[in-house]
């Protein structure tokens, strides 16, 4: 088991030492079960921060955030910044390393191993329970969960409500640390990698397209999936506009001639542009967090997109997104032997 | 008209709604929301709330205002689109939702009666169910004024007795849509009554979230305009749309040209949100609120401070939506404390 | 919940045959001049497709694809230099990679498989485009028109 006095202690010592400006952690919300992320910039402010099945978020986005602020800035604070991560988030904060978006010492990694489970899926949680949300989640020792509930408590096998990419998970402790806390960890068994992507493959033509016109079709185009994806740091992303400047001379036919990829009304051919040149951007960089798909108020499964595409990424490249630092990215490589027999 | 409904009654009341278009809650994708009803289905009241808001039956998402065509050489063309919707009745509706329309009401017809909104809102009967207890840890409908059996917004508030409904009309519309089933119902009778109230009141005894002095926030609003609070609350924000987009009062949109084809196309309505970079992006690149705290300001002053300014009441009707549904914990009650702290 | 809001009525469908219309982005250094070749030897082939000359197969940005069929393309043609010969040494090899991850999530999501294609057309393969093209037409026309992916308008 991992002890949150371990992870509380060492964020203490970072910052006591100044050796980063801040840690990103978790703390318990005012918003009910799930822990939130939070930056505590003072040692006296560790004692604050959780470990626990709620710690859902992946806080690798705040490292991008941050960088933007300082890029912004007139002052800018390149201190390093500590960050809590679990496997999952390690690989994004590997994959961001890769990109060079920073540097390896502007990071000071406290990796924290699931070990033998993960985080809730708050879905699973919402079906097991119609709609209504536990008031606390614990852990219950190795492969379960304790659930606090109006009048009364109840305890879940792991398996029933960990999240699809827990259950999947190849590499619950993170391989790229500072430090770690917990057992190492690496597949657990509970689900083949990829199983939920090839499951949805296993469907016909005609299910698989009346899945996801339904999926595309309930879109709200909210863009939370997109805005909390740590991959996800362009500066203005193709279904938005903010950086078309309209100058004095600018003509009414430059206007009209803009490119439009993406209309703005939520109807399902618009949304599936945003799902799918989302999910294509993603490709060979997705570290399989689950995020996007478990902030997604209305649930599309919007993971099994990016996972089915790692999978291809997987078996035909033979690439992992956030496992070698000094890899090429996927497509800014190629070999010799990739797939051809596709084309005429 | 106060009458009782049994529970295995309820769907031969939704079977005499011929002509008319139901929706009701349905459990689908692991989340709550409206579905509509087929002819002679059933419907679950089981719900805790919908993850969308009763404002899309009057404010839907894309609302198209009118097609334009032009051939070549000749003048421009138009075509109006008003919408002539079906009557429609919308079960499950819960009181913070109901009050969440005189809201959207007071918007849509305060300087100018909008016909697309009220096209669909005049045919629009919402049939309410009290809750009995709260649904989710952060219902505050009793902190802003409202009540888990409020009849504001609503046509017909229906309240779960165990075995039986009491239902009570409200308006006129929610009358005739009772008289459609005229038979289904029985009277209520002196121990119903007794009964409602007792639930009434024991849903009001249940916990809720506190917001301390109501009053007092607008001017704490104002006080801290400037505050470093905003941009201290706001540090997580993701900066998506999911807040806005569930309420049941948001209700700003952007007008959109969309081509449908090489000489004609569209004029669009559809949602906005002020979360958005682009909300209030100038043509010249500038942007005055251009980091995370304006925005959450903007979202909270709208609803605590502009709305009363202009409106007498509070924009927000307790629902708590935007405090489960926030990807990272952001909790406008909390800000509401923080701000009024500072 | 789906929006409530006034659709679009789908253009009836034709009663004669359907034409279907294929995008067909070509490099420039060799399939542009293959289909260029095609028409100075006169091979007959149907007209269908729209050729859009890019400089290289590996500048063909998976949005182009999904554009298209957003558009209302029946099917999208990718065509480049054969492996080895491009222009800019390995500009198809890019494209070879990003293209299939375009077509499996094409796949993943339910759209026919036939309608998104690649092929490898040198300058001196006239003949090869007008089969590469003639083979599409009639596949298309087989499988109808594309509306999973086509905007409603």
């Amino acid at each position: 088991m991992v002890k949150v006095e371990d992870i509380q202690q060492c964020a203490a010592g970072l910052l006591e030492k100044g050796q980063v400006k801040s840690v990103l952690g978790f703390r318990r919300g005012t918003a009910g079960a799930m822990a939130e992320p939070c930056t505590i910039t003072e040692a006296a402010e560790a004692g604050t921060l959780v470990w626990d099945p709620t710690c859902l978020n992946n806080l690798a986005l705040y490292l991008v955030k941050d960088r933007k602020q300082q890029a912004a800035s007139k002052t800018p604070d390149i201190r390093p910044i500590g960050i809590v991560a679990k496997g999952c988030d390690s690989r994004a904060v590997a994959v961001l390393l890769q990109e060079n978006y920073f540097k390896r010492e502007e990071v000071f990694v406290i990796g924290v191993s699931c070990e033998g489970t993960g985080v809730i899926d708050p879905k699973k949680v919402a079906t097991l329970l119609k709609g209504r949300s536990p008031s606390r989640v614990e852990f219950d020792g190795a492969d379960g969960f304790k659930l606090t509930l109006r009048g009364g408590e109840m305890q879940v096998p792991a398996r029933e409500i960990l999240a699809d990419r827990c259950l999947e998970c190849r590499a619950a402790s993170p391989a790229l640390n500072d430090v770690v806390f917990g057992e190492p960890s690496g597949e657990r068994g509970y689900a083949t990698p990829f199983h939920a992507a090839k499951e949805a493959l296993g469907a016909s033509e005609t299910e698989r397209w009346a899945a996801w016109e339904h999926h595309f079709d309930r879109c709200l185009r909210c863009f939370a999936c997109r805005s909390v994806c740590p991959m996800c740091y362009c500066p203005e992303c193709v279904v938005d506009s903010t950086s078309f400047v309209i100058e004095p001379q600018t003509s009414a036919e430059e206007k009209a001639n803009r490119i439009k990829w993406c209309e703005r009304s939520p109807n399902t051919s618009e949304s599936a542009v945003y799902h799918l040149t989302r999910a294509i951007h993603l490709a060979g960089r997705c570290v399989d967090c689950g995020e996007c798909e478990r902030v997604c108020p209305v649930n599309i499964p919007l993971r099994l997109l990016n996972t089915m595409l790692e999978m291809e990424a997987f078996e035909m490249f033979h690439y992992q997104a956030g496992h070698d630092l000094s890899q090429a990215s996927l497509l800014s490589s190629f070999r010799d032997e990739d797939p051809n027999s596709f084309i005429r | 008209m106060e009458k009782i409904l049994s529970k295995e009654k309820l769907r031969e009341w939704v079977g005499k709604l011929d002509g008319c278009e139901v929706h009701a809650p349905a459990f689908a994708d692991s989340v709550w929301n409206y579905a509509p009803v087929q002819t002679g289905g059933d419907i679950d009241l089981s719900h805790t709330n919908t993850v969308g808001s009763v404002k899309a039956f009057a404010f839907p998402q894309r609302e198209v205002f009118f097609r334009f065509e032009q051939a070549k050489g000749g003048a421009p063309v138009l075509t109006a689109t008003v919408p002539e919707p079906r009557p429609t009745v919308v079960f499950g509706v819960r009181p913070c939702d109901g009050r969440g329309m005189p809201r959207n009401d007071k918007v849509f017809s305060a300087e100018f009666k909008d016909p697309y909104y009220w096209a669909r809102r005049e045919k629009l009967t919402l049939v309410g169910l009290a809750c009995n207890e709260p649904h989710s840890p952060n219902c505050f409908c009793q902190s802003v004024g409202g009540s888990p059996h409020s009849e504001e917004g609503l046509d017909v508030l229906m309240t779960d007795l165990g075995d039986r409904y009491h239902v009570k009309a409200i308006t006129p519309k929610g009358a005739e849509a009772m008289e459609r089933a005229g038979d289904a119902f029985n009277e209520a009778g002196a121990a119903d009554q007794a009964e409602v109230e007792r639930v009434h009141a024991e849903s009001r005894q249940q916990p809720q979230r506190p917001i301390g002095d109501l009053a007092a926030i607008p001017e704490a609003i104002k006080q801290n305009f400037d505050s470093p609070v905003w941009a201290e609350m706001a540090q997580h924000c993701i900066g998506c749309g999911i807040c806005t987009f569930l309420c049941p009062t948001c209700h700003c949109f952007d007008i959109n040209d969309e081509a449908t084809g090489a000489n004609k196309g569209e004029r669009v309505r559809t949602w906005d949100n002020c979360q958005f970079p682009d909300f209030t992006m100038h043509t010249s690149g500038h942007n005055p609120r251009h980091d995370l705290g304006a925005r959450l300001r903007q979202r909270v002053s709208h609803k605590f401070l502009y709305f009363v300014e202009n409106h007498k009441t509070q924009q927000c009707t307790g629902c708590g939506r935007c405090i489960s549904e926030c990807p990272v914990g952001i909790d406008i009650v909390a800000v509401l404390e923080r701000v009024g702290q500072s | 919940m789906s929006n409530p809001s006034q659709t679009t009525a789908t253009a009836p469908t034709a009663p004669q045959e359907h034409e279907p219309r294929i995008v067909a982005f070509q490099c420039k250094w060799c399939t542009s001049a293959g289909s260029d070749l095609a028409g100075v030897s006169r091979i007959q082939y149907p007209a269908n497709a729209v050729p859009i000359q890019v400089m290289c197969s590996g500048m063909v940005s998976p949005m182009y694809v999904l554009s298209a069929f957003n558009k209302g393309a029946d099917g999208v043609l990718v065509s480049g230099c054969h492996p080895g010969d491009c222009h800019y040494m390995k500009g198809n090899f890019f494209a070879r990679r990003k293209l299939y991850l375009v077509q499996k999530l094409l796949q993943f999501i339910g759209l026919e498989s036939d309608r998104f294609r690649m092929s490898w057309i040198s300058a001196a393969e006239g003949t090869k485009y007008a089969q590469v093209i003639s083979d599409f037409v009639r596949d298309m026309k087989a499988l109808g028109p594309q509306r999973k992916l086509k905007a409603k308008r």
